[in-house]
Protein backbone atom coordinates (compact mmCIF):
# COMPACT_ATOMS: atom_id res chain seq x y z
CA UNK A 1 0.00 0.00 0.00
CA UNK A 2 1.57 3.81 -0.80
CA UNK A 3 -0.89 5.20 1.89
CA UNK A 4 2.03 5.65 4.51
CA UNK A 5 4.13 7.21 1.71
CA UNK A 6 1.37 9.53 0.80
CA UNK A 7 1.02 10.57 4.13
CA UNK A 8 4.61 10.30 4.82
CA UNK A 9 4.92 12.89 2.08
CA UNK A 10 2.52 15.09 3.12
CA UNK A 11 4.44 15.85 6.75
CA UNK A 12 7.79 15.75 4.88
CA UNK A 13 6.31 18.49 2.69
CA UNK A 14 5.25 20.54 6.20
CA UNK A 15 8.43 19.67 7.78
CA UNK A 16 10.45 21.27 4.71
CA UNK A 17 8.37 24.17 4.41
CA UNK A 18 8.00 25.15 7.77
CA UNK A 19 12.24 24.52 8.49
CA UNK A 20 12.80 26.93 5.38
CA UNK A 21 10.44 29.84 7.06
CA UNK A 22 12.28 29.30 10.35
CA UNK A 23 15.62 29.85 8.57
CA UNK A 24 14.07 32.69 6.46
CA UNK A 25 12.46 34.19 9.70
CA UNK A 26 15.37 33.98 11.81
CA UNK A 27 17.42 35.54 9.11
CA UNK A 28 15.16 38.34 9.02
CA UNK A 29 15.38 38.92 12.42
CA UNK A 30 19.09 39.05 13.18
CA UNK A 31 18.76 41.85 10.02
CA UNK A 32 16.12 43.65 12.18
CA UNK A 33 17.79 43.63 15.21
CA UNK A 34 20.99 44.48 13.68
CA UNK A 35 19.35 47.77 12.88
CA UNK A 36 17.72 48.26 16.18
CA UNK A 37 20.99 48.09 18.23
CA UNK A 38 23.91 49.45 17.11
CA UNK A 39 25.58 48.42 13.45
CA UNK A 40 27.17 50.97 11.27
CA UNK A 41 27.13 54.08 13.83
CA UNK A 42 24.80 56.43 12.16
CA UNK A 43 26.21 59.93 11.96
CA UNK A 44 23.96 62.88 13.27
CA UNK A 45 20.61 61.77 15.06
CA UNK A 46 18.88 60.45 11.94
CA UNK A 47 17.06 63.69 11.03
CA UNK A 48 13.07 64.14 11.05
CA UNK A 49 11.81 65.89 9.17
CA UNK A 50 8.21 67.75 9.08
CA UNK A 51 6.98 64.10 7.24
CA UNK A 52 8.24 62.11 9.62
CA UNK A 53 10.90 60.46 6.82
CA UNK A 54 14.24 61.41 6.74
CA UNK A 55 16.46 60.95 3.68
CA UNK A 56 18.74 58.13 4.71
CA UNK A 57 20.48 58.97 1.06
CA UNK A 58 21.92 61.88 2.69
CA UNK A 59 22.95 60.51 5.51
CA UNK A 60 25.61 58.34 3.52
CA UNK A 61 27.42 61.32 2.33
CA UNK A 62 27.48 63.50 5.73
CA UNK A 63 29.94 63.47 8.24
CA UNK A 64 29.75 64.93 11.89
CA UNK A 65 31.46 68.03 10.90
CA UNK A 66 35.00 67.10 12.67
CA UNK A 67 36.58 67.80 9.72
CA UNK A 68 38.14 71.26 8.56
CA UNK A 69 38.18 70.42 4.80
CA UNK A 70 35.39 72.84 2.91
CA UNK A 71 31.42 71.79 3.75
CA UNK A 72 28.17 72.87 3.73
CA UNK A 73 26.42 72.94 6.52
CA UNK A 74 22.76 72.44 6.79
CA UNK A 75 21.20 75.41 7.79
CA UNK A 76 17.63 74.26 7.12
CA UNK A 77 16.59 71.72 4.51
CA UNK A 78 13.56 69.87 4.62
CA UNK A 79 14.59 65.96 5.22
CA UNK A 80 17.78 67.16 6.94
CA UNK A 81 18.46 68.00 10.73
CA UNK A 82 20.23 71.08 11.06
CA UNK A 83 23.70 71.30 11.69
CA UNK A 84 24.52 67.84 9.22
CA UNK A 85 27.37 68.63 6.73
CA UNK A 86 28.24 67.63 3.31
CA UNK A 87 31.88 67.76 2.97
CA UNK A 88 32.08 69.36 -0.44
CA UNK A 89 36.27 69.05 -1.15
CA UNK A 90 36.02 67.66 -4.31
CA UNK A 91 32.95 69.86 -5.40
CA UNK A 92 29.74 68.99 -5.69
CA UNK A 93 25.92 68.99 -7.50
CA UNK A 94 22.66 69.82 -5.57
CA UNK A 95 19.66 69.22 -6.84
CA UNK A 96 16.27 67.07 -6.99
CA UNK A 97 18.09 64.07 -9.40
CA UNK A 98 20.42 61.21 -8.86
CA UNK A 99 23.44 64.23 -7.74
CA UNK A 100 26.19 63.92 -4.66
CA UNK A 101 23.60 66.22 -2.44
CA UNK A 102 19.93 65.49 -2.91
CA UNK A 103 17.66 68.07 -2.02
CA UNK A 104 14.12 66.78 -1.15
CA UNK A 105 12.48 69.97 -2.35
CA UNK A 106 10.03 70.68 -4.83
CA UNK A 107 11.62 73.75 -6.06
CA UNK A 108 14.91 72.54 -6.78
CA UNK A 109 15.43 71.43 -10.41
CA UNK A 110 17.09 67.56 -10.53
CA UNK A 111 20.64 69.04 -11.08
CA UNK A 112 20.42 72.57 -9.27
CA UNK A 113 23.65 73.52 -8.78
CA UNK A 114 27.76 72.62 -9.04
CA UNK A 115 30.00 73.53 -6.56
CA UNK A 116 33.49 73.36 -8.16
CA UNK A 117 37.26 73.56 -6.81
CA UNK A 118 39.59 75.86 -8.35
CA UNK A 119 42.85 75.81 -7.02
CA UNK A 120 42.17 76.64 -3.30
CA UNK A 121 38.74 78.07 -3.81
CA UNK A 122 35.60 76.89 -3.93
CA UNK A 123 33.51 78.54 -6.78
CA UNK A 124 29.03 77.79 -6.90
CA UNK A 125 27.28 78.22 -10.25
CA UNK A 126 23.54 78.22 -11.26
CA UNK A 127 22.53 74.92 -13.60
CA UNK A 128 20.10 76.65 -15.55
CA UNK A 129 17.35 75.48 -12.47
CA UNK A 130 14.04 77.08 -12.68
CA UNK A 131 13.80 78.79 -9.31
CA UNK A 132 17.18 79.96 -9.13
CA UNK A 133 19.89 79.92 -6.63
CA UNK A 134 20.40 82.55 -3.96
CA UNK A 135 23.86 83.37 -2.77
CA UNK A 136 23.32 85.62 0.57
CA UNK A 137 20.08 86.20 -0.44
CA UNK A 138 21.14 87.22 -3.63
CA UNK A 139 19.68 85.95 -7.14
CA UNK A 140 23.10 83.92 -8.55
CA UNK A 141 24.48 85.15 -11.89
CA UNK A 142 27.14 83.49 -13.57
CA UNK A 143 29.76 81.49 -10.92
CA UNK A 144 30.65 82.75 -8.25
CA UNK A 145 33.97 81.90 -5.19
CA UNK A 146 32.71 80.92 -1.56
CA UNK A 147 33.45 82.61 1.27
CA UNK A 148 33.08 81.12 4.70
CA UNK A 149 29.73 81.77 6.21
CA UNK A 150 27.96 82.49 3.11
CA UNK A 151 24.24 81.42 2.34
CA UNK A 152 23.38 79.16 -0.15
CA UNK A 153 19.51 78.64 -0.62
CA UNK A 154 17.35 76.97 -3.19
CA UNK A 155 13.97 77.08 -2.65
CA UNK A 156 13.59 75.68 0.65
CA UNK A 157 16.62 75.12 1.56
CA UNK A 158 19.57 76.65 3.32
CA UNK A 159 23.06 75.71 3.72
CA UNK A 160 25.72 77.72 5.35
CA UNK A 161 29.61 77.87 3.58
CA UNK A 162 32.02 76.66 6.17
CA UNK A 163 36.00 76.07 5.67
CA UNK B 1 26.97 33.79 3.07
CA UNK B 2 26.56 36.76 0.47
CA UNK B 3 23.18 37.42 -0.51
CA UNK B 4 23.61 35.79 -3.79
CA UNK B 5 24.52 32.39 -2.02
CA UNK B 6 21.72 32.56 0.40
CA UNK B 7 19.05 32.81 -2.40
CA UNK B 8 20.73 29.77 -3.86
CA UNK B 9 20.64 27.36 -0.88
CA UNK B 10 17.23 28.83 -0.10
CA UNK B 11 15.69 27.33 -3.72
CA UNK B 12 16.77 23.99 -2.93
CA UNK B 13 13.75 23.80 0.02
CA UNK B 14 11.76 25.43 -2.84
CA UNK B 15 12.21 22.41 -5.48
CA UNK B 16 12.49 19.89 -2.88
CA UNK B 17 8.67 21.18 -2.06
CA UNK B 18 8.05 20.88 -5.25
CA UNK B 19 8.95 16.88 -5.76
CA UNK B 20 7.33 15.96 -2.53
CA UNK B 21 4.32 17.80 -3.89
CA UNK B 22 4.22 15.97 -6.90
CA UNK B 23 5.45 13.21 -5.79
CA UNK B 24 2.29 12.84 -3.52
CA UNK B 25 -0.02 13.92 -6.52
CA UNK B 26 1.07 10.74 -7.81
CA UNK B 27 0.94 8.38 -5.61
CA UNK B 28 -2.33 9.59 -5.17
CA UNK B 29 -4.11 9.34 -9.01
CA UNK B 30 -1.79 6.13 -10.03
CA UNK B 31 -1.42 4.23 -7.40
CA UNK B 32 2.29 4.10 -8.35
CA UNK B 33 5.85 6.14 -7.58
CA UNK B 34 6.92 7.74 -11.16
CA UNK B 35 9.98 9.24 -11.29
CA UNK B 36 8.81 12.42 -13.17
CA UNK B 37 8.06 13.89 -9.89
CA UNK B 38 11.69 14.40 -9.55
CA UNK B 39 11.90 15.67 -13.10
CA UNK B 40 9.42 18.48 -12.81
CA UNK B 41 11.63 19.34 -9.50
CA UNK B 42 14.81 19.55 -11.38
CA UNK B 43 13.05 21.23 -13.91
CA UNK B 44 11.49 24.09 -11.70
CA UNK B 45 14.69 24.19 -9.92
CA UNK B 46 16.13 24.73 -13.16
CA UNK B 47 14.08 27.70 -13.63
CA UNK B 48 14.53 29.08 -10.75
CA UNK B 49 18.32 29.01 -11.38
CA UNK B 50 18.10 31.04 -14.61
CA UNK B 51 16.15 33.81 -12.67
CA UNK B 52 18.93 33.05 -9.98
CA UNK B 53 21.63 33.69 -11.99
CA UNK B 54 20.45 37.01 -13.48
CA UNK B 55 20.32 38.49 -9.87
CA UNK B 56 23.41 36.95 -9.78
CA UNK B 57 24.89 39.05 -12.78
CA UNK B 58 22.74 42.68 -12.03
CA UNK B 59 21.17 42.77 -9.12
CA UNK B 60 23.72 41.48 -6.96
CA UNK B 61 22.97 43.04 -3.30
CA UNK B 62 19.15 43.22 -3.80
CA UNK B 63 16.99 41.43 -1.01
CA UNK B 64 18.04 37.66 -0.97
CA UNK B 65 14.77 35.93 0.37
CA UNK B 66 11.90 37.76 -1.64
CA UNK B 67 12.70 35.46 -4.81
CA UNK B 68 13.13 32.33 -2.74
CA UNK B 69 9.76 32.87 -0.92
CA UNK B 70 7.88 33.36 -4.31
CA UNK B 71 9.63 30.33 -5.89
CA UNK B 72 7.59 28.30 -2.66
CA UNK B 73 4.80 29.94 -3.28
CA UNK B 74 4.58 29.76 -7.28
CA UNK B 75 5.43 25.57 -6.87
CA UNK B 76 2.68 25.59 -4.27
CA UNK B 77 0.44 26.77 -6.93
CA UNK B 78 2.15 24.28 -9.30
CA UNK B 79 1.42 21.34 -7.16
CA UNK B 80 -2.19 22.28 -6.25
CA UNK B 81 -3.26 23.23 -9.68
CA UNK B 82 -1.43 20.17 -11.10
CA UNK B 83 -3.66 17.92 -8.40
CA UNK B 84 -6.84 19.66 -9.43
CA UNK B 85 -6.52 19.53 -13.85
CA UNK B 86 -3.48 18.60 -15.16
CA UNK B 87 -3.06 20.53 -18.27
CA UNK B 88 -3.75 23.88 -16.03
CA UNK B 89 -0.97 23.20 -14.19
CA UNK B 90 0.54 22.87 -17.98
CA UNK B 91 -0.50 26.38 -19.19
CA UNK B 92 0.32 27.79 -15.68
CA UNK B 93 4.08 26.23 -16.11
CA UNK B 94 4.23 27.52 -19.59
CA UNK B 95 3.02 31.62 -17.98
CA UNK B 96 5.27 30.86 -14.89
CA UNK B 97 8.25 31.32 -18.02
CA UNK B 98 6.60 33.88 -19.29
CA UNK B 99 6.58 35.64 -16.25
CA UNK B 100 10.40 34.97 -15.28
CA UNK B 101 10.81 36.13 -18.89
CA UNK B 102 8.92 39.78 -17.99
CA UNK B 103 11.07 39.15 -14.46
CA UNK B 104 14.12 39.32 -16.42
CA UNK B 105 13.09 42.36 -19.04
CA UNK B 106 11.99 44.24 -16.38
CA UNK B 107 15.57 44.06 -14.72
CA UNK B 108 17.40 44.36 -17.56
CA UNK B 109 15.78 47.71 -18.80
CA UNK B 110 15.81 49.42 -15.33
CA UNK B 111 18.74 47.92 -13.58
CA UNK B 112 21.07 51.30 -14.22
CA UNK B 113 18.18 53.38 -12.16
CA UNK B 114 14.98 52.45 -11.44
CA UNK B 115 14.56 56.04 -11.09
CA UNK B 116 13.79 57.00 -14.81
CA UNK B 117 10.73 55.49 -14.29
CA UNK B 118 9.32 58.81 -12.72
CA UNK B 119 9.78 60.96 -15.55
CA UNK B 120 6.82 58.71 -17.41
CA UNK B 121 5.00 59.09 -14.42
CA UNK B 122 1.55 60.75 -16.47
CA UNK B 123 1.92 58.34 -18.83
CA UNK B 124 1.99 55.09 -16.68
CA UNK B 125 -1.03 56.60 -15.16
CA UNK B 126 -2.98 57.02 -18.05
CA UNK B 127 -1.84 53.52 -18.97
CA UNK B 128 -3.10 52.27 -15.81
CA UNK B 129 -6.90 53.87 -16.00
CA UNK B 130 -6.89 52.43 -19.39
CA UNK B 131 -6.10 48.97 -18.26
CA UNK B 132 -8.95 49.02 -15.76
CA UNK B 133 -11.47 50.29 -18.12
CA UNK B 134 -10.96 48.16 -21.06
CA UNK B 135 -12.55 44.92 -19.11
CA UNK B 136 -15.89 47.50 -19.53
CA UNK B 137 -15.70 46.93 -23.44
CA UNK B 138 -16.31 42.55 -22.86
CA UNK B 139 -19.31 41.01 -20.47
CA UNK B 140 -19.37 40.73 -16.98
CA UNK B 141 -17.94 37.75 -15.02
CA UNK B 142 -20.16 37.27 -11.95
CA UNK B 143 -21.13 40.99 -12.09
CA UNK B 144 -18.00 42.27 -12.24
CA UNK B 145 -15.94 43.63 -15.23
CA UNK B 146 -12.64 42.28 -14.23
CA UNK B 147 -11.04 40.66 -17.60
CA UNK B 148 -10.80 41.39 -21.20
CA UNK B 149 -10.42 39.35 -24.29
CA UNK B 150 -7.53 40.06 -26.83
CA UNK B 151 -8.00 37.36 -29.21
CA UNK B 152 -7.68 34.14 -27.85
CA UNK B 153 -5.80 35.60 -24.51
CA UNK B 154 -8.27 36.54 -21.78
CA UNK B 155 -6.46 38.72 -18.94
CA UNK B 156 -7.24 41.08 -16.12
CA UNK B 157 -5.69 44.30 -16.58
CA UNK B 158 -6.40 45.32 -13.20
CA UNK B 159 -3.18 43.26 -12.11
CA UNK B 160 -1.13 45.45 -13.81
CA UNK B 161 -2.90 48.68 -13.58
CA UNK B 162 -1.83 48.27 -10.16
CA UNK B 163 1.90 48.70 -10.79
CA UNK B 164 0.94 51.69 -12.59
CA UNK B 165 -0.68 53.44 -10.21
CA UNK B 166 1.59 52.65 -7.44
CA UNK B 167 3.99 54.11 -9.78
CA UNK B 168 2.38 57.01 -10.09
CA UNK B 169 1.36 58.04 -6.63
CA UNK B 170 4.79 57.41 -5.48
CA UNK B 171 6.39 60.02 -7.83
CA UNK B 172 3.26 62.34 -7.05
CA UNK B 173 3.71 61.80 -2.89
CA UNK B 174 7.39 61.75 -4.01
CA UNK B 175 7.15 65.49 -5.10
CA UNK B 176 4.39 67.35 -2.97
CA UNK B 177 4.23 65.30 0.57
CA UNK B 178 6.29 68.31 1.83
CA UNK B 179 3.35 70.93 0.59
CA UNK B 180 0.92 68.35 2.01
CA UNK B 181 1.98 68.91 5.41
CA UNK B 182 3.57 72.17 5.38
CA UNK B 183 0.42 73.92 4.65
CA UNK B 184 -2.18 71.71 6.91
CA UNK B 185 -4.76 73.28 8.88
CA UNK B 186 -6.02 71.55 12.17
CA UNK B 187 -9.55 72.13 12.55
CA UNK B 188 -11.42 70.20 15.56
CA UNK B 189 -8.49 68.28 16.57
CA UNK B 190 -7.57 66.78 13.28
CA UNK B 191 -5.45 67.81 10.46
CA UNK B 192 -6.39 68.33 7.12
CA UNK B 193 -4.51 68.96 3.48
CA UNK B 194 -4.15 72.35 2.94
CA UNK B 195 -7.25 73.12 -0.24
CA UNK B 196 -4.79 73.17 -3.15
CA UNK B 197 -3.45 69.73 -2.90
CA UNK B 198 -6.77 68.50 -1.77
CA UNK B 199 -7.38 68.09 -5.06
CA UNK B 200 -5.20 65.48 -6.33
CA UNK B 201 -6.18 63.79 -2.95
CA UNK B 202 -9.97 63.58 -4.10
CA UNK B 203 -9.35 63.18 -7.03
CA UNK B 204 -7.23 59.31 -6.14
CA UNK B 205 -10.97 58.96 -4.37
CA UNK B 206 -12.97 59.88 -6.96
CA UNK B 207 -11.30 57.40 -9.29
CA UNK B 208 -11.46 54.54 -6.63
CA UNK B 209 -15.12 55.28 -6.40
CA UNK B 210 -15.71 55.53 -10.08
CA UNK B 211 -13.40 52.43 -10.15
CA UNK B 212 -15.80 50.25 -7.66
CA UNK B 213 -18.99 51.92 -9.66
CA UNK B 214 -17.59 51.00 -13.28
CA UNK B 215 -16.09 47.83 -12.59
CA UNK B 216 -18.05 47.15 -10.05
CA UNK B 217 -15.53 44.94 -7.92
CA UNK B 218 -14.99 45.87 -4.27
CA UNK B 219 -12.03 44.23 -3.68
CA UNK B 220 -10.01 45.51 -6.42
CA UNK B 221 -10.92 49.05 -5.59
CA UNK B 222 -10.13 48.14 -1.80
CA UNK B 223 -6.61 46.84 -2.63
CA UNK B 224 -6.27 50.47 -4.88
CA UNK B 225 -7.50 52.86 -2.25
CA UNK B 226 -5.79 50.70 0.57
CA UNK B 227 -2.61 51.12 -1.17
CA UNK B 228 -3.17 54.64 -1.85
CA UNK B 229 -3.41 55.50 1.52
CA UNK B 230 -0.89 53.33 3.04
CA UNK B 231 1.40 55.78 0.50
CA UNK B 232 -0.14 58.64 1.91
CA UNK B 233 0.72 57.77 5.68
CA UNK B 234 4.24 57.10 5.10
CA UNK B 235 4.35 60.07 2.99
CA UNK B 236 3.33 62.34 5.55
CA UNK B 237 3.68 60.61 8.78
CA UNK B 238 -0.57 61.73 9.18
CA UNK B 239 -2.87 59.52 10.63
CA UNK B 240 -5.41 61.74 10.42
CA UNK B 241 -5.34 61.79 6.12
CA UNK B 242 -5.68 58.25 6.63
CA UNK B 243 -9.27 58.32 8.72
CA UNK B 244 -10.23 60.65 6.32
CA UNK B 245 -9.56 58.66 3.10
CA UNK B 246 -11.34 55.99 5.14
CA UNK B 247 -14.09 57.62 6.34
CA UNK B 248 -14.51 58.32 2.93
CA UNK B 249 -14.37 55.66 1.07
CA UNK B 250 -16.83 53.45 3.54
CA UNK B 251 -19.16 56.57 3.14
CA UNK B 252 -18.65 56.02 -1.19
CA UNK B 253 -19.12 51.87 -0.42
CA UNK B 254 -22.22 52.54 1.57
CA UNK B 255 -23.82 54.40 -1.42
CA UNK B 256 -23.13 52.32 -3.95
CA UNK B 257 -24.15 49.26 -2.10
CA UNK B 258 -27.18 51.29 -2.08
CA UNK B 259 -27.50 51.51 -6.28
CA UNK B 260 -25.66 48.64 -7.29
CA UNK B 261 -27.35 45.59 -6.98
CA UNK B 262 -24.03 43.28 -7.59
CA UNK B 263 -22.74 44.43 -4.56
CA UNK B 264 -25.15 44.25 -2.78
CA UNK B 265 -26.21 40.61 -3.45
CA UNK B 266 -22.07 39.80 -2.55
CA UNK B 267 -22.67 41.63 0.86
CA UNK B 268 -25.78 39.60 1.76
CA UNK B 269 -24.04 36.54 0.50
CA UNK B 270 -21.07 37.16 3.07
CA UNK B 271 -23.78 38.03 6.24
CA UNK B 272 -25.88 34.91 5.60
CA UNK B 273 -23.77 32.00 3.43
CA UNK B 274 -25.97 29.12 5.23
CA UNK B 275 -29.41 30.92 4.01
CA UNK B 276 -31.08 28.09 1.90
CA UNK B 277 -32.62 30.89 0.04
CA UNK B 278 -29.17 32.06 -0.70
CA UNK B 279 -27.23 28.75 -1.29
CA UNK B 280 -30.01 27.70 -3.56
CA UNK B 281 -29.85 30.98 -5.86
CA UNK B 282 -28.80 31.05 -9.12
CA UNK B 283 -27.01 33.58 -9.78
CA UNK B 284 -25.40 36.16 -7.04
CA UNK B 285 -26.18 33.12 -4.20
CA UNK B 286 -23.98 32.58 -1.33
CA UNK B 287 -23.17 28.81 -2.86
CA UNK B 288 -19.82 29.40 -3.28
CA UNK B 289 -18.94 30.93 -0.60
CA UNK B 290 -20.33 27.80 1.83
CA UNK B 291 -18.82 25.67 -0.61
CA UNK B 292 -15.36 27.14 0.54
CA UNK B 293 -16.08 27.24 4.34
CA UNK B 294 -16.89 23.66 4.67
CA UNK B 295 -14.23 22.48 2.47
CA UNK B 296 -11.33 24.70 4.83
CA UNK B 297 -13.30 22.69 7.43
CA UNK B 298 -13.09 19.32 5.79
CA UNK B 299 -8.82 20.07 6.38
CA UNK B 300 -8.37 20.04 10.13
CA UNK B 301 -5.14 20.66 11.70
CA UNK B 302 -2.86 18.45 9.03
CA UNK B 303 -5.50 18.36 5.87
CA UNK B 304 -6.35 15.18 4.01
CA UNK B 305 -3.77 15.26 2.07
CA UNK B 306 -2.56 15.81 -1.67
CA UNK B 307 -5.37 14.49 -3.78
CA UNK B 308 -7.63 13.88 -1.24
CA UNK B 309 -10.30 17.42 -1.20
CA UNK B 310 -13.34 16.47 -2.34
CA UNK B 311 -13.56 19.06 -5.57
CA UNK B 312 -16.30 17.50 -7.51
CA UNK B 313 -18.43 14.68 -7.35
CA UNK B 314 -18.30 12.60 -10.51
CA UNK B 315 -18.56 14.33 -13.75
CA UNK B 316 -21.35 16.54 -11.99
CA UNK B 317 -20.62 20.45 -11.62
CA UNK B 318 -17.77 20.65 -8.87
CA UNK B 319 -18.43 20.97 -5.58
CA UNK B 320 -16.51 23.75 -5.44
CA UNK B 321 -16.64 26.69 -8.17
CA UNK B 322 -13.22 28.42 -9.10
CA UNK B 323 -10.82 26.11 -7.30
CA UNK B 324 -8.42 26.72 -9.37
CA UNK B 325 -8.31 30.79 -8.89
CA UNK B 326 -10.40 32.23 -6.11
CA UNK B 327 -10.47 29.45 -4.02
CA UNK B 328 -7.89 27.62 -4.72
CA UNK B 329 -6.42 29.04 -0.94
CA UNK B 330 -9.65 26.27 0.36
CA UNK B 331 -8.27 23.72 -1.79
CA UNK B 332 -4.70 24.39 0.29
CA UNK B 333 -6.05 24.52 3.66
CA UNK B 334 -8.47 21.07 2.63
CA UNK B 335 -5.32 19.21 1.74
CA UNK B 336 -2.58 20.38 3.90
CA UNK B 337 -5.12 21.64 6.80
CA UNK B 338 -4.53 24.71 8.97
CA UNK B 339 -0.71 23.96 9.36
CA UNK B 340 -0.41 24.65 5.07
CA UNK B 341 -2.70 27.65 5.54
CA UNK B 342 -0.56 29.12 8.43
CA UNK B 343 2.29 27.83 6.20
CA UNK B 344 0.99 30.16 2.90
CA UNK B 345 0.02 33.13 5.14
CA UNK B 346 3.50 33.08 6.89
CA UNK B 347 5.57 32.86 3.56
CA UNK B 348 3.45 36.09 2.61
CA UNK B 349 3.69 37.68 5.61
CA UNK B 350 7.44 37.40 5.38
CA UNK B 351 7.76 38.57 1.61
CA UNK B 352 5.75 41.37 3.16
CA UNK B 353 8.55 42.14 5.75
CA UNK B 354 11.26 41.96 3.23
CA UNK B 355 9.22 44.56 0.89
CA UNK B 356 9.14 46.77 3.90
CA UNK B 357 12.88 46.56 4.95
CA UNK B 358 13.36 47.27 1.47
CA UNK B 359 11.54 50.79 2.00
CA UNK B 360 13.16 51.54 4.63
CA UNK B 361 16.68 50.70 3.58
CA UNK B 362 15.85 52.51 0.69
CA UNK B 363 17.70 55.92 0.36
CA UNK B 364 15.60 58.08 -1.81
CA UNK B 365 12.00 58.99 -1.41
CA UNK B 366 10.70 57.89 -4.42
CA UNK B 367 12.12 54.66 -3.76
CA UNK B 368 10.91 54.40 -0.21
CA UNK B 369 7.17 55.17 -1.33
CA UNK B 370 7.51 52.46 -4.97
CA UNK B 371 8.95 49.66 -2.48
CA UNK B 372 6.10 50.46 0.30
CA UNK B 373 3.41 50.94 -2.27
CA UNK B 374 4.61 47.42 -4.58
CA UNK B 375 4.30 45.78 -1.03
CA UNK B 376 1.03 47.31 0.55
CA UNK B 377 -0.89 46.34 -3.05
CA UNK B 378 0.60 43.17 -2.75
CA UNK B 379 -0.45 42.53 1.22
CA UNK B 380 -4.08 43.83 0.43
CA UNK B 381 -5.04 41.59 -2.25
CA UNK B 382 -4.30 39.08 -0.27
CA UNK B 383 -6.31 39.95 2.39
CA UNK B 384 -8.78 40.78 0.07
CA UNK B 385 -9.24 37.23 -0.89
CA UNK B 386 -8.01 34.85 1.74
CA UNK B 387 -10.46 37.36 3.96
CA UNK B 388 -13.03 36.70 1.02
CA UNK B 389 -12.61 32.81 1.19
CA UNK B 390 -12.43 33.01 4.47
CA UNK B 391 -15.74 34.87 4.91
CA UNK B 392 -13.74 37.98 6.75
CA UNK B 393 -15.35 40.53 4.26
CA UNK B 394 -17.58 39.93 1.71
CA UNK B 395 -15.75 37.97 -1.13
CA UNK B 396 -14.44 39.55 -4.42
CA UNK B 397 -12.66 37.54 -7.26
CA UNK B 398 -9.05 38.77 -7.30
CA UNK B 399 -6.38 36.18 -7.41
CA UNK B 400 -3.84 34.62 -4.84
CA UNK B 401 -0.68 36.16 -5.69
CA UNK B 402 1.96 33.72 -7.07
CA UNK B 403 -0.53 31.12 -6.10
CA UNK B 404 -3.63 31.61 -8.26
CA UNK B 405 -3.88 30.22 -12.19
CA UNK B 406 -3.94 33.11 -14.38
CA UNK B 407 -1.45 34.53 -16.93
CA UNK B 408 -2.07 38.16 -15.99
CA UNK B 409 -1.81 37.71 -12.25
CA UNK B 410 1.49 35.89 -12.28
CA UNK B 411 3.32 38.03 -15.06
CA UNK B 412 2.15 41.35 -13.10
CA UNK B 413 3.05 40.22 -10.00
CA UNK B 414 6.87 38.53 -11.22
CA UNK B 415 7.43 42.70 -12.70
CA UNK B 416 6.25 43.77 -9.47
CA UNK B 417 9.28 41.43 -7.41
CA UNK B 418 11.20 42.73 -10.80
CA UNK B 419 9.93 46.36 -9.20
CA UNK B 420 10.80 45.37 -5.29
CA UNK B 421 14.57 43.73 -6.39
CA UNK B 422 15.34 46.78 -7.93
CA UNK B 423 14.82 49.26 -5.50
CA UNK B 424 16.59 46.16 -2.75
CA UNK B 425 19.53 45.98 -4.77
CA UNK B 426 20.55 49.83 -4.73
CA UNK B 427 19.31 50.38 -1.41
CA UNK B 428 21.44 47.56 0.03
CA UNK B 429 24.54 48.19 -1.88
CA UNK B 430 23.94 51.93 -0.37
CA UNK B 431 23.51 50.26 3.19
CA UNK B 432 26.78 48.67 2.97
CA UNK B 433 28.78 51.65 1.32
Amino acid sequence: MLEPVSVGLKFAFLAVLYLFLLWVSRSALKDLRRDAFGGAPRAPVAAQDETGMHSAASLGALDGGAQVSPRLVVSSVPGLARGMSYDVAQGAVLGRGDVEIQLEDPFASSQHARLTRQGAILVIEDLGSTNGTYLNDELLRGPQPLHPGDRIRIGDSTFTYED
Amino acid sequence: MSARNRELFALIPASLLLTAGFAAVFIQRDELLSDLSLTYGLIFLALCLAAHLVLRMTLPDADPYLFALVAVLACFGLVVLYRLDEQLARDQAKWFVVGLLFFTATILALRHDHRVLERYRYVIALGGIVLLLLPRLGSPTNGAYLSFSLGPISFQPAELAKIAIVIFLASYLRDTRQVLVVGARRFAGITFPPLKHLGPLLAVWGTAMGLLFVIQDLGSSLMFFGGFLALVYVATNRISFVLIGLALFALGARVLYAIRPTIESRVDAWLHPFDPELYNQEIGGSYQVAQSIFTQADGGFFGQGFGQALIRLGNETPLLPAAHTDFIYAVITDELGLMGAVAVLLVYLLIIERGFKTAMLATDSFSKLLATGLTAVLALQVFVIVGGVTKLIPLTGVTLPFISYGGSSIVANFILLALLLLVSDRARREAVA
